[in-house]
């Protein structure tokens, strides 16, 4: 079975991820397996300076799933620099540095400083994260996502992944505006906005109220993006949302994803990037696919046409 | 810390709204006193993310017991457990309680559902040759867990009740006073948690420890979501330090580590 799979000039060996702000940096995962079996890690968002992230309760349980309003606590740029990459370097994965601030010169900053490091692959470009008051300021517009895209695209030679929010009307026109900038890929999706109230105390659960919605209840938004962007767009999709098995990975790649990226499901199973690996590879079999790339939009006919039209 | 199958071999309910389960895991564990595995039961609806729970009492290297009390979803789903149901346990996670090099006189201060972890940090201390004593507090009489179990340690017991149907009327911490301990160590409900800290603070007793809770989703240190302001956070990270992580640093905190 071949596994390998190219996403914007990078060879992954085999299309399985770790989703942003699932995984840290890497170290706790480590202490359970070899982080080399990974397709590739995609890290905690790291910004210019150290986040506080946004006072507790953070987490709330959601029926198949999770809400989450972490609000991007991270050590900064530099401490990701000089402690956390170096720990990743070590493995045989590829490292995708999912990048956040407050205001494009901030981005501009975190990207510079990754660029040239040793061991990166990419950047992911968080312009998706519905938790910090202006997370979302990007993505509402995709002139301003664009605008953006397009400063990063001239800082970096990286490949440059940007990360769609499923919170917007219109998610293909935000991956369209951003390609056009210069994205060589995109990533979907980050989390649904979601509420949990609490009856006792009265109010909502989370401190921030409101929180990302995120496991097996949103595959279906998940599937439904990726398939959409895959059929109106040129560039590759890393698809994501709800993937707990092989079987959910596979549905992903059918729909036109080239690789995936596995999130909450590693807090009721830590070790299910490695499984899913695993899971896959037989799926792949049992569906009479060769490869990953034979998978590759077997279910969205439209953006395979296109792929054979160019 | 591994994440494991492990087996239910007793279910006992030691009060109306609380269970024992009696685990049997597949291979020996080591956790120390104040250390938790995350637990998962159910069929996702509201029970996705795995439990907390604290370890009671050991039984032998395989064998381990969970008491807790049924409060929503997750607790509800352990709860329906039954004797050779499978579950999945992730741990020993989180740093435990730090034991004392000589002996001492340690008081250990249990509120509700916070009794648990006070078992095996009370046979160690036993072992090391401290005297013990316990404060156990709860809502009524019903509610006051492990005293049974403690006293079966030698350790002696005190009980007070909110409503005063045992023990003294009122919160357990008021009898920290009157026991002359160096050490305390207490786990339970905020408010009670507070409580210590402030008697700690008044008496400026330094080896005060609390085992915290907080909302968890993964329990070994990567959804950064069971934050606790830090009292003095390290200057080095910056803003990334106001908060620790219930799960990793903690759960357990010395008194002046941590905001309430
Ligand atoms: C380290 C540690 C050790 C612990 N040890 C023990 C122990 O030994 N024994 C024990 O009994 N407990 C223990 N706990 C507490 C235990 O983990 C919780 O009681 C349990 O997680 C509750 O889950 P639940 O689904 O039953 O209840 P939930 O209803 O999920 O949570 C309980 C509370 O949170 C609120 N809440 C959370 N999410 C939502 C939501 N989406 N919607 C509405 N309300 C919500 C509810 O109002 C409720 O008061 C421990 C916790 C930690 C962190
Ligand atoms: C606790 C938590 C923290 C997250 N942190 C980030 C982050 O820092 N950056 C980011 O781009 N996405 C973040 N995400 C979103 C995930 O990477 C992923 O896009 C989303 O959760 C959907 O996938 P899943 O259902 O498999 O979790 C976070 C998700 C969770 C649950
Ligand atoms: S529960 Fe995930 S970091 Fe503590």
């Amino acid at each position: 079975m071949e596994l390998a799979t190219e996403v914007a000039g990078i060879t992954f060996k085999n299309p399985v991820l770790t989703a942003s702000g699932t995984f840290g940096y890497g170290r706790e995962a480590a202490e359970l397996y070899d982080l080399s079996l990974l397709g590739g890690v995609m890290v905690k968002g790291v910004s210019r300076e150290p986040w506080s992230g946004n006072p507790p309760i953070r987490i709330a349980r959601a029926p198949g799933g999770m809400l989450n309003a972490i609000g991007l606590q991270n050590p900064g740029l530099e401490h990701f620099l000089t402690v956390d990459l170096p720990f990743l370097r070590d493995y045989d994965t590829k490292v995708i540095v999912n990048v956040v601030d407050h205001d494009e010169e901030g981005f501009l900053a975190v990207v510079r400083g990754v660029d040239g490091q040793r061991g990166v692959a990419a950047i992911e470009l968080n312009i998706s994260c519905p938790n910090v008051a202006d997370g979302l300021l990007f993505s509402q517009d995709p002139d301003r996502a664009a605008g953006l895209v397009a400063k990063v695209r001239q800082a970096t030679r990286l490949p440059l992944i940007v990360k769609i929010s499923p919170n917007v009307t219109d998610p293909v026109g935000l991956g369209r505006a951003c390609a056009q900038a210069g994205a060589d890929a995109l990533s979907a999706i980050n989390t649904v906005l979601g509420m949990a109230i609490d009856v006792e105390r009265r109010r909502p659960v989370i401190a921030n109220r409101t929180g990302g919605l995120s496991g097996p209840a949103v595959k279906p938004v998940g599937l439904r993006i990726v398939y959409d962007l895959a059929r109106a767009l040129d560039i590759p999709v890393i698809g994501m949302g709800g993937i707990e098995s092989g079987r959910d990975a596979l549905e992903y790649l059918m729909a036109g994803a080239r690789a995936v990226a596995v999130g909450t499901a590693v807090f009721r199973d830590p070790l299910a990037p490695p499984r899913i690996i695993g899971e896959l590879e037989r799926e792949l079999e049992a569906a009479g696919f060769a490869s990953v790339g034979e998978a590759w939009a077997a279910a969205n006919p439209d953006a395979r046409r296109r792929t054979q039209d160019a | 810390m591994r994440p494991q199958d492990v087996r239910v071999v007793e279910r006992l309910q030691p009060a109306p709204d609380c269970v024992e389960l009696v685990l049997e895991f597949p291979q020996d564990e080591e956790p120390e006193p104040g250390q938790f595995y995350m637990l998962s039961a159910g069929d996702g609806r509201d029970t996705y993310l795995p439990r907390p729970l604290s370890f009671f009492r050991t039984f032998s290297p395989r064998r381990m017991s969970f008491l807790f009390r049924v409060v929503g979803p997750g607790t509800a789903a352990l709860g329906r457990l039954r004797p050779r149901d499978r579950l999945q346990a992730m741990g020993p996670l989180g740093h435990g309680f730090p034991l004392p090099e000589r002996p001492l006189r340690a008081a250990l201060v249990g509120g509700g559902v916070g009794v648990p972890p006070l078992w095996s940090l009370g046979r160690a201390l036993r072992q090391r040759g401290c005297e013990v004593i316990a404060l156990i507090g709860a809502r009524t009489r019903f509610g006051l867990l492990g005293q049974a179990e403690l006293q079966g340690l030698g350790i002696e017991v005190r009980t007070a009740t909110d409503d005063g149907s045992r023990g003294h009327h009122g919160p357990v911490t008021d009898l920290l006073g009157e026991t002359g301990a160096d050490a305390v160590v207490a786990c339970g409900p905020e408010p009670m948690l507070r409580a210590v800290q402030a008697f700690a603070e008044r008496t400026r007793l330094q080896d005060t420890y609390l085992a915290l809770e907080a909302a968890m989703a993964c329990g070994y240190g990567v959804c950064l979501g069971c934050a606790v302001e830090r009292k003095s956070p390290d200057p080095e990270l910056g803003a990334y330090g106001t908060y620790a992580r219930v799960c990793r640093e903690g759960p357990v905190f010395r008194w002046d580590e941590v905001k309430l």
